[in-house]
């Protein structure tokens, strides 16, 4: 299935209103035989939503070779008349969709960004490069890359269709919900009518207007503010430069905040901070909008307008993840502002956890109890994302008082940093908060991580171990996971006894593991599945130092690490396959 | 904290405290102290001190 996408004309389009600034893929609607047959399946895992969240879960068990069904109310990617939703994807999403196979044609299409610039007024008050930041410089994956959530949804689909194993069902709402301890029964409405099911795990990925929430019971907690905001997402006669770039205060905005942002199709974000409790209609309109732009770019640029969206920044985030045989995800577990690339980035994360958890409870490989850490990982990072991001649109929008001196003061500070003053000022610029890029959340309450992990382990590159061949080829950690096939991966680096190198054929053998020893330039390897880590790279980025060894999960985070291979390896096994009794508190 | 003030130097410091508010409105004084803050949190360094101090001078029966 190869999806083409088709530019058209200028859109008002606001939540689910008609238009469309781009034409997208269509799914055919297939009769499902439950329609005319009357029978009522019984499905091990049913996922509620074919957006982005939904189909990286629906992609990453076709990956690891479990069946499952999705049902999407639409029969395209994207939503219709607002086709264009997010578009900063995080160096660990990326690594996630290299592991799934679509990272190629995701670098391809997007853009690759690592500047970014803070204004108020006219003056630069500051800048960062992400590729000289320590943290991103180990993964084989770039620490961003910007193009349209609908091309990634489209890539998706691409894949779970070359993958197999996944039943895609569009134009398929679902329309009624019970379960008991056992089972989930669901009512499926189509085009060509009704059908029942039964589900033993439903995954609830339909985003923020669910009605999965009221079926439940869960509760939630929720913050509104009068804070307005209107995308443009246009397309220059001119370039502006590949940067990422923010106004806190835009002499064009009338000093309101305005962010700037490329993306795939040379079309740029352009994303304008209104006036409290601005109309969205009015707001929205062409005539407005055009005006807004050629303030800030000057009447002599041509500006095409692809698409418009205004919308009130708000966050949700749900008390518990898990209610009974659902599970909640992406949009759906909790909503932020759209500051540092934490709303998509933290679905994918959520799709990569859980999904690991169920094929390892359906193989039998792990305890049923392993699923509740789903809630406990996805929980903490949700409430991280919301706390972080609200704190950026205090700053963004301070109450009227002293919430606003405050941040005159610290915007006053960090202009005097850069105007080459006395260095007091120079670590003041911290306090401007113009968003906190998205990260892969650390795990620090998890049952199924030890004190010592919990933390993401970046897609760094080692050397195949070729014996005869000058030339080494490289591989990176996602071809190890990928080898391990859902199963642990256990990388005890730097040379090993004969009783540890036999301990670990055996620890392979009895428990669903697979270990591989690293090996510097000139290590001796007792193992036989080694590679060779000449700069340490995959050492660093397992978090561990010397004679080592470091429990990956196929998700990519650390759930233990140690020195010895001892009895605190097969703890740590079971602790992270949620085998431990009395594990979860 | 490990550097307390001397009771010289803490003098020194109030009285520098209030010249600097000499001839400011409320809102200018309200900035001026604002900017201190700032600089001085970042001085002192400590996040769970500081959380510790904003709640010591919160304190008060004057702000309840």
């Amino acid at each position: 299935m190869q999806t083409r996408f088709t530019e058209t004309a200028y859109t008002n389009g606001y939540e689910f209103t008609s238009g469309a600034g781009y034409a997208l893929p269509e799914y055919p609607f297939v009769e499902p035989p439950e329609i005319r047959n009357g029978a009522i399946r019984r499905h091990p895992i049913v996922i509620v939503g074919g957006g982005i969240t939904g189909l990286t879960l629906a992609c990453s068990l076709a990956r690891l070779g479990v069946a499952a069904v999705l049902f999407d109310e639409d029969n395209t990617v994207g939503v219709k008349g607002a086709s264009s939703r997010g578009i900063c994807y995080t160096q660990k999403s990326l690594e996630i969709f290299h592991r799934l196979g679509i990272y190629e044609r995701i670098a391809r299409r997007g853009i690759q960004w690592s500047v970014g610039r803070t204004f108020a007024g006219n003056e630069e008050i500051y800048s960062f490069d992400l590729k000289q930041q320590g943290g991103f410089n180990l993964s084989s994956q770039p620490p961003f890359i910007n193009i349209q959530q609908f091309y990634i949804e489209g890539f998706l689909v691409e894949r779970i269709a070359e993958l197999g194993g996944i039943d895609l069902r569009w134009k398929s709402r679902v329309t009624g919900f019970e379960q008991n301890d056992a089972i989930a029964k669901l009512t499926v409405d189509t085009p060509a009518g009704s059908y029942r099911l039964e589900a033993e795990h439903v995954i609830d990925a339909t985003g923020s207007h669910t009605p999965f929430h009221q079926w439940t019971g869960a509760t939630a907690q929720t913050r509104k503010g009068d804070d307005r905001w209107c995308i443009a997402d246009v397309r220059f006669s001119t370039h502006p430069p590949t940067e990422r770039h923010t106004w806190i205060e835009a002499p064009f905005n009338e000093n309101r905040a305005v962010w700037q942002h490329l993306m795939a199709d040379d079309v740029w974000r352009i994303d304008y901070q209104m006036a409290p409790g601005a109309d969205p209609a009015y707001v929205s309109r062409e005539d407005v909008v055009r005006e807004r732009l050629r303030r800030q770019f000057g009447p002599e640029v041509a500006v095409e307008i692809v698409w418009v969206g205004p919308y009130a920044y708000r966050s949700i985030c749900l008390d518990q993840l898990r209610h009974g045989r659902v599970f909640f995800m992406g949009d759906t577990a909790k909503v932020v502002s759209p500051f540092g690339a934490r709303g998509g980035n933290t679905g994918i994360a959520d799709a990569d956890n859980l999904a690991w958890k169920l094929a390892a409870v359906q193989r039998g490989w792990a305890a049923p109890t392993l699923l509740e850490t789903y809630n406990d990982e996805r929980l903490e990072a949700a409430q991280q994302n919301v706390l972080v991001t609200n704190r950026t649109a205090r700053f963004l929008r301070p109450a009227d008082g002293m919430e606003r001196v405050f941040r005159t003061a610290a915007i006053g500070l960090a202009k005097q940093h850069r105007g080459s003053q006395p260095t007091v000022y120079a670590a003041a610029r911290q306090y401007i908060n113009t968003g906190r890029m998205a990260i892969a959340n650390p795990y620090t309450r998890s049952p199924a991580c030890d004190g010592t992990g919990g933390l993401s382990v970046q897609n760094a590159r080692f050397h195949w171990a070729v014996s005869g061949r000058n030339q080494a080829s490289t591989g990176t950690v996602n071809d190890l996971l990928q080898w391990a096939q859902g199963r642990l991966l256990l990388l005890v680096f730097g040379e090993l006894s004969a009783q540890t190198a036999a301990r670990l054929q055996i620890l392979s053998q009895s428990s669903p593991l697979r270990a591989v020893q690293v090996v510097g330039t000139d290590g001796q390897a007792q193992a036989r599945e080694h590679v060779r880590d000449p700069q340490g790279h995959v050492q660093a980025a397992c978090h561990v130092f010397g004679h080592a060894w470091a429990l990956l999960r196929p998700d990519g985070y650390v759930a233990a690490t140690g020195e010895a291979v001892d009895g605190g390896v097969i703890a740590a096994i079971e602790r992270s396959l949620g085998l431990l009794q009395g594990a979860h508190a | 904290m490990t550097h307390k003030l001397t009771q010289a130097g803490a003098d020194d410091f109030y009285e520098a405290l209030l010249d600097a508010h000499l001839g400011l409105s409320n809102e200018q004084s309200a900035l001026l102290n604002a900017r201190l803050i700032l600089l001085m949190a970042q001085e002192i360094g400590d996040a769970k001190l500081l959380v510790e101090l904003i709640a010591a001078a919160r304190q008060t029966s004057e702000l309840t």
